[in-house]
């Protein structure tokens, strides 16, 4: 880090990364990654079970392809199990409804194999909770999801549908013309670190000692703060 | 990936020359070693060498030398190469190919320091050879003949002495004494080991005399002698009552005469006078001519004089030795003095020569004598000339050579079918830019505009025994238009044939008529005058006609042909009729046969796209032979004989046959063999040719029937070397050609193309392409293209020369001294008859620019369009700077557009340290269309700029070990980045995407990636063998070519997982923190092509040299050849040819003794390459190996001919 500027910023800045780490790790869903007793991260998705060091690394280590790719592999898998589940739960339902017209096979088939009947049991068990517990997550309504439905066109069933969707489209556009702003400024940054800007922790830019500057050359701290 | 290589032009330039009598007898010829290839040229009466043999030996050849048994008639050639063998070669001038009559190992293989073939040195009388190496060894071989006068070698006699270097050796003439070879050695053991250096200061060369015992069979050093230290050449004297004996040792400044018990006779080299003092003068190449009752040597100087030196003597005593300044051409390799008269001067560097003697220098008056010697107390006085024009040599033909080739680019600039080549070709005042095209040279004759738009033309004989064309007769829409020829070409009408129609055919017809085939009739006008007239039943009207000299066969509109013959009389009689099934497309008849009195064969296309072949036999008259569907309708149809030959001029035996071409309507040339007997059609070929059907006419080249197609470009179809080679004319599109003969033009072909008639000439046959070339000031060294407006600009440096303003002004100087020396004062100078002299200056190609110290650099940046071959600016940089790099770079978001940014450095020395002043990148931008250069700024760096590339808006710079990032500043550039961690120096910059491919000096490629979000270069990959690199060139994103100074040809390629990986780092942290071992990049590329070329290649280029074609690697090399990789597209190719290239070279070893297999793995294990031309040599094998051959790899000879032909067509 440069020396220029001077300030003793090193606690401020250790608690900033703290702030960012927390940050970082709340918009991780938890089950995606184990923190190790050594404070390192392990990932839970990806099948190698990558350890990473930092919750930054984590992050990033969640917007890689790999990760991804595993991410919607596992999905794919839950979804399956979901749908397998549910055609077995119709499929058992079934069964109990052709049993009792049947009854002597039915026994004869559970007195046959009682091990396998306990484990069909257990396992749909499992499942049905498991399908529940799901259920009441995917219940809960969100901005988010509010957004999103928005955005594909899909209307709301609320009461107060047409002024609702007002606001969020409008929440919408805001978002994004910010977010085109967001680019265009990333772009200025990116400009001005290859012309050999460099910040210090405040954010500040200063003049990279080893790069040459032309006499009139734009100072980022006048052009991207006047934005 | 698996590569073809395929030689397109082999090298040009010549590293030794020998002549002699090969094909035994009278005939004189030459021959050349160009790196890897043999050759044997001969001048033929016109005084224009022609090349009669060319053979790739897979080897270096580093001498030559002939001798002749003493009583014979005919020359040997023995070969010195890297073989580690001894090869002696004659010339079979049957066969016209070069046998091996002997062959022996003595060493390793390579070009290594103690293992001889560098020197070759034959006695005199040719009784014995000694073959030495660069240290230590010399062999001796004694060469006798049998009881069947076939040569005999022995077993070889050793002459070695250790510690010794070893400079030049040579034969002595001794008359039959025993043979007696000199050689110049220094002898280093004391220096080696005294560690003070003192031993190595007095190191000294010594002149030893070898002398092989013939009784004994044994070889002695029979005598040694100090020699000046500048001595670096020995040229035997003649001997044994024809002069005095011993040799002349030439040494830096001095000539001089040395024999065993003689006094040394010493001559002083006459220097020029504006050359600097620090300068020495050494005679860098030798001829001698003995004649019966004197002899003489030609000398000349490393600055291209060549002096005259005699000897005087008295038996064996040297009275005087006498040097006479003789002539000056460009510096060459090899002096050959033919007995013929000639002077064959193989060119160091650019075109070599052919010069005539006018004289032999005899008058007495001489530069310098050992008789007017002067010594002084600072050593022996220098003595001055003053070089003049050619007054003894007459230059009568030149040899193009591209040698050494600096820089190549393939680009279609001239938006012509098929891309140019532009090359930087040659060295100081020689240099030039060559545009090379694809093709045969041309010379237009003339060309004479006609009144309408001609449809067709042909030439006919009055008389068939007469040696020239009698008419040029030229068909228009409705008229037909008869030109005699003569003196001039006139348009006659008492020639009686019909002009108010057009004609559909001009011919001669039996012996001496001729005959107008026009729509409506055959017209046939006897030698008398006498006309006869068929006319057409009906409305039927005549379309096509096809005809020999005693046949004429005529297709009626509906399908008819009928059939007529030259009977006794010289009548022309209707013999036959024939109804076809539909319209008739075209017809030929073959050649009447020798001997004959009609030909066999009718060849009939029609518009269901078939080919028939009728017979024209009175017993099956019209009946159908033979049918060949074609894929679409024929055009045009041309029956080419094929004359037997057994060797002779062009080579390769083979019987007479012959073959049947088609022009198809969709542009291809099909062409396949007639059965002489049954008519059968077989080995059918194809080719695309152009977009327009080719039309097919027979012309006469070399005195040989050949075949020229006429589609949107000519093509000639000839037979060169005993192979059929269908190449393009670098001439535009023609609609009909005729052969043309006449006194002013034996061989020539007249043409129509819009409303003109154009006669012209076909030149340098076998060459594969013709060249344009503009000369340039001094050595080319890179050049760009500016992409928008087709402008070339070129750098060019030089050392050790003057600039043109200097020189301007030091000439004037010169000649006015010279003209106060020599007339006492300036007045009567201008009175004097030397003012012609003076008003003419010596052009500098030829005499070469005058040497300034070596510190010194000129250098200039030029501006050239290609089109109008003009400059339209030249900038000669001032102050001792040199330009070393150029590119062409658009700065993101400034105003100038394309700028120019070159690299130069400033009093750049590289003895006895490299050392510079200043390295400095200029930014130019262009104006006035781009046609001016203006400097923007300059910028001062600490190193020499060896390298320039734009990047994402920035330029790159390679200064030295440093890969720096620019940005564009108001008074001078920014420096942006930079990464120091390069192992040598950086020459050469390749972009893509945000990868920079980096070549290093000696550590061969690098891989970087540039990080805009830190503004950092990192190098995440590079090569584990050190190569030195030579040329580059980006094949695809992970995927690099190069070359190095070894000759080698490489692809390097980043494994896909590792690419991966590099692009898939999201943190940015891996490639940041990654490191290698042993300070090398954390991962390695993967060499995936290995080659040795054998030729130090300077340039690759990606680039189709054919329309639609694949694209392919175009290398061009130091000696000027030009050769092509071309990636295979199907596994079953790359086993087709990986086994024929198997069985070449076990069935056909090369001819001087190097193994194929080690030759191209001379430095690395080659590696995924098939060589294209040792396959290309299996025409050459005699019949039953083909044969042998072929069946192995279940085919026939005419498939892998086949095979060959289509593979080449790919590439050019």
């Amino acid at each position: 880090m440069s020396v220029f500027g001077g300030d003793s910023w090193a606690r401020e800045a250790q608690c900033r990364k703290r702030r960012v780490d927390d940050l970082l790790v709340e918009g991780i869903d938890a089950s995606a990654y184990k923190k190790l007793p050594n404070g390192k991260f392990t990932c839970l998705v990806c099948p190698h079970n990558p350890i990473l060091d930092t919750p930054l690394s984590l992050s990033m280590h969640g917007k890689g392809s790999r990760h991804r790719a595993a991410e919607s592999r596992r999905k794919e898998r839950e979804l399956w199990r979901q749908e397998e589940l549910s055609k077995r739960l119709a499929l058992s339902n079934c069964v109990t409804s052709t049993s009792s017209s049947n009854v002597s096979y039915q026994q004869c088939k559970r007195g046959g194999k009682p091990l396998i009947e306990r484990t069909r049991k257990a396992a749909s068990e499992i499942f049905s909770y498991e399908i529940i517990e799901q259920r009441n997550k995917c219940r809960k309504p969100d901005a988010e999801s509010v957004i999103s439905s928005c955005l594909y066109g899909q209307s709301i069933e609320r009461k107060e549908g047409p002024v609702e969707m007002m606001v969020a489209r409008k929440e919408v556009v805001v978002d994004q013309v910010q977010q085109l702003d967001y680019r265009e400024r990333r772009e200025r940054e990116l400009q001005f670190t290859a012309a050999g800007w460099k910040r210090d922790c405040h954010g500040r830019w200063f003049k990279d000692e080893n790069v040459e500057f032309d006499s009139d050359e734009e100072d980022p701290n006048v052009v991207l703060n006047d934005k | 990936m698996y590569l073809y290589s395929l030689t397109l032009q082999q090298a040009t330039g010549i590293l030794c020359a020998i002549n002699g009598s090969f094909s035994g007898g009278k005939s004189q010829e030459i021959v050349v070693a160009r790196g890897k290839v043999l050759d044997l040229l001969r001048p033929d009466d016109n005084g224009k060498l022609q090349s009669l043999l060319s053979v790739e030996i897979f080897g270096t050849i580093r001498s030559l030398s002939q001798f002749r048994l003493t009583g014979a008639q005919k020359d040997y050639i023995v070969v010195g190469s890297d073989s580690g063998r001894i090869v002696i070669l004659e010339y079979n001038k049957e066969k016209n190919t070069f046998d091996k009559i002997h062959q022996e190992t003595f060493g390793k293989s390579g070009c290594r320091r103690i293992v001889p073939g560098q020197y070759l040195a034959i006695d005199p009388k040719g009784r014995a050879v000694m073959i030495g190496a660069c240290e230590k060894q010399k062999l001796v071989y004694v060469l006798n003949r049998d009881t069947a006068a076939r040569l005999t070698i022995s077993s070889p006699l050793e002459a070695h002495k250790s510690h010794t270097i070893v400079y030049s050796i040579c034969g002595v003439d001794c008359g039959f004494d025993n043979p007696i070879f000199a050689a110049i050695e220094l002898d280093y053991g004391e220096a080696d080991q005294d560690p003070t250096g003192q031993a190595a200061n007095e190191a000294q060369k010594h002149l030893t005399f070898y002398e092989l015992d013939l009784g004994l069979n044994h070889v002695s050093r029979k005598w040694s002698e100090q020699v000046d230290n500048g001595a670096n050449l020995l040229v035997t004297v003649p001997g044994g009552g024809d002069g005095p004996s011993g040799v002349l040792v030439c040494a830096e400044n001095f000539v001089i005469y040395k024999n065993q018990g003689h006094p040394d006779v010493r001559a002083v080299i006459p220097r020029r006078e504006d050359l600097p003092a620090e300068r020495g003068v050494l005679i860098v190449s030798a001829a001698m001519h003995k004649q019966k009752s004197m002899f003489f040597f030609l000398l000349q100087t490393e600055y291209g004089d060549i002096f005259k030196v005699m000897l005087d003597h008295d038996n064996d005593r040297v009275k005087e030795l006498k040097i006479k300044y003789f002539d000056t051409i460009p510096v060459t390799s090899s002096l050959c003095v033919l007995k013929s008269g000639f002077l064959f001067a193989a060119s160091e560097f650019g075109n070599h020569a052919l010069y005539q003697f006018q004289a032999i220098g005899d008058d007495p008056d001489v530069e310098a004598s050992s008789d007017t010697l002067m010594e002084t107390e600072e050593g022996f006085q220098p003595v001055f000339f003053q070089p003049r024009k050619l007054k003894n040599l007459v230059r009568i033909d030149q040899v193009e050579s591209l040698m050494p080739m600096m820089d190549m680019k393939v680009i279609n600039l001239f938006e012509e079918e098929t891309p140019q080549i532009f090359s930087l070709c040659g060295r100081g005042p020689r240099s030039s830019l060559r545009i090379l095209r694809p093709g045969l040279a041309i010379s237009e004759m003339a060309v004479s505009q006609l009144p309408g738009v001609p449809s067709a033309v042909w030439t006919v004989k009055k008389n068939v025994n007469d040696e020239f064309d009698a008419y040029i007769v030229v068909s228009f829409a409705n008229a037909t238009l008869v030109l005699s020829i003569g003196e001039t070409v006139e348009e006659v009408s008492d020639s009686g044939f019909l002009d108010t129609t057009n004609s559909l055919a001009v011919s001669l017809i039996g012996d001496d008529s001729l005959m107008q085939v026009h729509p409506s009739g055959i017209r046939h006008i006897r030698e008398d005058g006498r006309v006869n007239e068929w006319r057409t039943p009906g409305k039927r009207t005549i379309v096509k006609v096809g005809s020999n000299r005693l046949q004429v066969v005529i297709a009626l509109s509906g399908g008819e042909l009928i059939y007529f013959e030259v009977d006794m009389t010289g009548q022309l009689m209707e013999v036959e009729k024939h109804e076809m099934s539909g319209d008739v497309a075209c017809l030929d008849i073959a050649p009447v046969p020798e001997g004959r009195r009609r030909s066999r064969f009718l060849a009939v296309g029609s518009y269901d796209n078939t080919i028939r072949i009728l017979s024209l036999d009175p017993d099956d008259c019209m009946q159908i032979l033979s049918l060949q569907s074609v894929s679409s309708s024929p055009e045009s149809l041309l029956f080419l004989e094929v004359q037997a030959s057994v060797g002779g001029e062009d080579g390769a035996d083979h019987p007479a046959s012959l073959f049947l071409n088609a022009g198809l309507q969709n542009g291809v040339l099909f062409r396949t063999v007639v059965d002489m007997v049954t008519g059968q059609l077989s080995d059918a070929r194809s080719r695309f040719l152009g977009l327009r059907a080719p039309k097919l006419f027979s012309i006469i080249v070399r005195g040989r029937r050949a075949m020229l197609c006429l589609s949107s470009r000519p093509w000639l179809g000839y037979i060169h070397q005993g192979h059929f080679l269908l190449t393009p004319l670098s001439y535009e599109t023609l609609e009909y050609a005729a052969s043309f003969s006449s006194d002013q033009c034996a061989e020539g072909v007249v043409a129509v193309a819009g409303d003109a008639l154009r006669v012209f000439t076909i030149e340098r046959l076998g060459e594969t392409f013709n060249e344009t070339a503009i000369p340039l000031r001094y050595t080319p060294r890179k050049f760009v293209v500016h992409p928008k407006r087709k402008l070339l600009v070129i750098i060019e440096s030089d050392q050790g020369a003057f600039s043109a303003e200097e020189r301007e002004a030091a000439k004037k100087e010169c000649f006015e001294a010279a003209g106060m020396g020599e007339n006492g004062n300036a007045e009567q100078m201008e009175n004097g008859g030397d003012d012609e002299d003076n008003n003419d200056p010596l052009s500098d190609e030829q005499y070469g620019y005058p040497k300034a110290e070596s510190g010194r650099w000129v250098s200039c940046i030029r501006v050239l369009d290609p089109r109008s071959t003009e400059t339209t600016c030249l900038l000669e940089l001032q102050d001792n700077e040199a330009a070393f790099s150029i590119c062409t770079v658009n700065f993101h978001d400034k105003e100038y557009g394309t700028l120019l940014a070159v690299g130069t450095a400033k009093g750049l020395q590289f003895w006895p340290k490299r050392s510079f002043e200043a390295g400095y990148i200029h930014i130019y931008r262009f104006k006035e269309d781009g046609r001016v250069l203006e400097l923007l700024h300059k910028t001062q760096v600490e190193g020499v700029p060896l390298a320039l590339c734009q990047f994402q808006g920035r330029l790159l710079a390679g200064i030295g070990p440093v890969l720096r990032l620019y940005d564009l500043g108001k008074r001078r550039l920014l420096r942006k980045c930079e990464n120091k961690l390069f192992p040598n120096t950086i020459t050469s910059i390749h972009t893509y995407r945000d990868r920079i491919y980096v070549g290093d000096m000696q550590e061969s490629f690098h891989y970087c990636k540039y990080r805009r979000d830190e503004n950092q270069l990192y190098i995440f990959a590079d090569d584990t063998v050190p190569r030195w690199l030579t040329a580059s060139h980006h094949i695809d994103f992970d995927t690099m070519a190069g070359a190095d100074k070894f000759g080698n040809v490489y692809f390097v390629r980043l494994p896909q997982d590792v690419s991966d990986e590099i692009e898939e780092d999201p943190t940015g942290g891996k490639i940041k923190w990654e490191h290698g071992k042993l300070n090398g990049a954390p991962n390695k590329v993967e060499e995936i092509v290995q080659y040795h070329i054998g030729d130090v290649v300077t340039c690759l280029h990606k680039a189709s040299l054919i329309p639609g074609g694949g694209e392919c690697i175009i290398y061009g090399t130091v000696m000027g050849s030009l050769g092509a990789l071309l990636s295979f597209t199907s596994r079953d190719d790359v086993d087709f040819f990986s086994h024929l290239e198997m069985h070449m070279r076990q069935e056909h070893p090369p001819l001087c003794g190097r193994d194929h297999m080690a030759y191209r793995s001379s430095y690395f294990p080659v590696k995924d390459v098939i060589d294209g031309d040792l396959c290309e040599q299996f025409p050459t094998l005699p019949m039953d190996l083909q044969r042998k051959i072929a069946d192995e790899l279940d085919r026939t000879p005419g498939e892998i001919l086949k095979k060959l032909e289509e593979i080449r067509n790919k590439i050019i």
